[in-house]
């Protein structure tokens, strides 16, 4: 147990790469052609990559859901009401698949409403900014009717004002196992650079 | 049929909101009750944006879209042992993807299993069109993806013809998709994040 020297990290670096390294190849043996061939094809890059510093980790998003630095994921499939995909795709086409209405939660990167399972039930997918359990308070304090209009096609919503309504989420919602987003900044931080690039366009303008 | 004047356009577009209200109501007249009451509070509101509302665009061959990013959304059944194979490498990887920056045009994307390791939920945001987009990845990291989805039940690898068929069978399109930024591509917030900074580098030099 104490054999291996506590100064040697980066040979423990080395063996923990190459640990993964026949892991992947073991993971894969039964796997089909093209996947065993990408495999040995990416070996390479991948041996390169674990050697230097390392990507920050996939955390938690809070109570359900994974974090890439800021942004979060929530995604969630549900079970429609009896009636409740048609009221909600009459709904949403009323308004042209647009939900401008999220501009005022200020937290929401992108959702999407699918309706899977010839109209059985929803899939809800998004990316947010920060914990799980404040962006949830957010939508209820910020736009609490135009949430249960959505989520009242759902079986059994108990309404963003319940005490269940988090346990009714929390229920449905499946943690993604692999998740990236490329840019690390909330959605108040790109609209302020935005305005920025703008500001400064002008002012480049102006003294041209 | 010509008793409506041409140039009336107005009176036209006020019925069609006040229609629309109307289609509403009916809509939700058998709601939970919580949906009833909901869409009586939110009327005000609702009416302002609809008024508002400019359509989701199409990504191309499938998906919605707004301004410049589109949504892509597909469930696939695993292929045996493939679930098993796909959480092992994403354990690996950490959960964590930085092949797609080389890729430069996704915003974000996420794999979730779904209904007891039987199928597999990818969905992502990505800049602009369909097509240029699964060109893109055949392109910069066709083996990433080959690795990926060599899991699911039937794919036929990124290198084949039939690829983008494969893909657009088992791809659902989003009813409805929402984008904070819809005019920012991946390319253009890296471009500002580059701006903001070398702009606070500038002002603290002169100040």
């Amino acid at each position: 147990m104490a054999t291996q020297p506590q100064a040697a990290t980066k040979t423990e670096t080395d063996e923990t790469a190459d640990e993964k390294i026949q892991q992947l190849r073991k993971l894969f043996a039964d796997a089909p052609e093209v996947g065993k061939r990408a495999l040995e094809n990416v070996l390479q890059r991948l041996a390169s990559d674990a050697s230097k510093a390392p990507p920050p980790p996939v955390e938690s998003a809070g109570r359900v859901g994974s974090r890439l630095g800021k942004v979060s994921e929530l995604t969630i499939i549900v079970p429609f009401a009896p009636g409740g995909a048609e009221r909600l795709r009459a709904f949403l086409r009323l308004f042209g698949g647009n939900l401008a209405g999220a501009d005022d939660v200020g937290s929401v990167h992108d959702m999407r409403f699918v309706f899977l399972d010839n109209d059985t039930r929803m899939l809800f997918a998004t990316a947010y900014d920060g914990d799980w359990d404040a962006y949830i308070d957010d939508f209820a304090t910020k736009i609490p009717d135009f949430l249960d209009i959505i989520d009242s096609a759902w079986d059994g919503w108990p309404g963003i004002r319940s005490p269940e309504a988090k346990d009714y989420l929390a229920k449905y919602q499946v943690t993604a196992e692999g998740w990236y987003v490329a840019n690390d900044l909330t959605v108040a931080e790109t609209r302020r650079l935005a305005r920025v690039g703008k500001a400064l366009e002008e002012f480049l303008d102006k003294i041209s | 049929m010509t008793t409506q004047p041409q140039t009336d356009t107005k009176p036209e577009q006020a019925n069609t909101a006040e229609q629309k209200i109307q289609q509403l109501r009916e809509l939700y007249a058998d709601a939970p009750e919580l949906g009833r009451v909901a869409m009586e509070n939110g009327l005000p509101d609702l009416t302002r944006e609809m008024a508002a509302a400019t359509e989701t665009q199409n990504a191309g061959r499938k998906g919605a879209r707004q301004g410049r990013v589109s949504e892509f959304t597909i469930i696939v059944p695993f292929a045996e042992g493939g679930a098993k194979r796909l959480r092992g490498l994403l354990q690996l990887l950490g959960g964590n993807f930085k092949g797609a920056d080389r890729v430069g045009t996704v915003h974000d994307m996420r794999f979730v299993f779904l209904d007891n390791d039987t199928k597999l939920l990818f969905a992502t945001a990505y800049d602009d069109e369909w097509d240029p987009y699964i060109d893109d990845f055949a392109t910069k990291i066709p083996n990433a993806l080959d690795l990926l989805f060599c899991n699911t039940e039937g794919y036929p690898g990124i290198h084949s013809p039939s690829i983008k068929d494969w893909l657009v069978k088992h791809q659902t399109a989003a009813e409805a998709w929402y984008v904070a930024s819809p005019n920012l591509t991946v390319a253009d917030t890296r471009r500002l994040e580059r701006v903001g900074k070398a702009l606070e580098e500038f002002l603290d030099k002169i100040s």
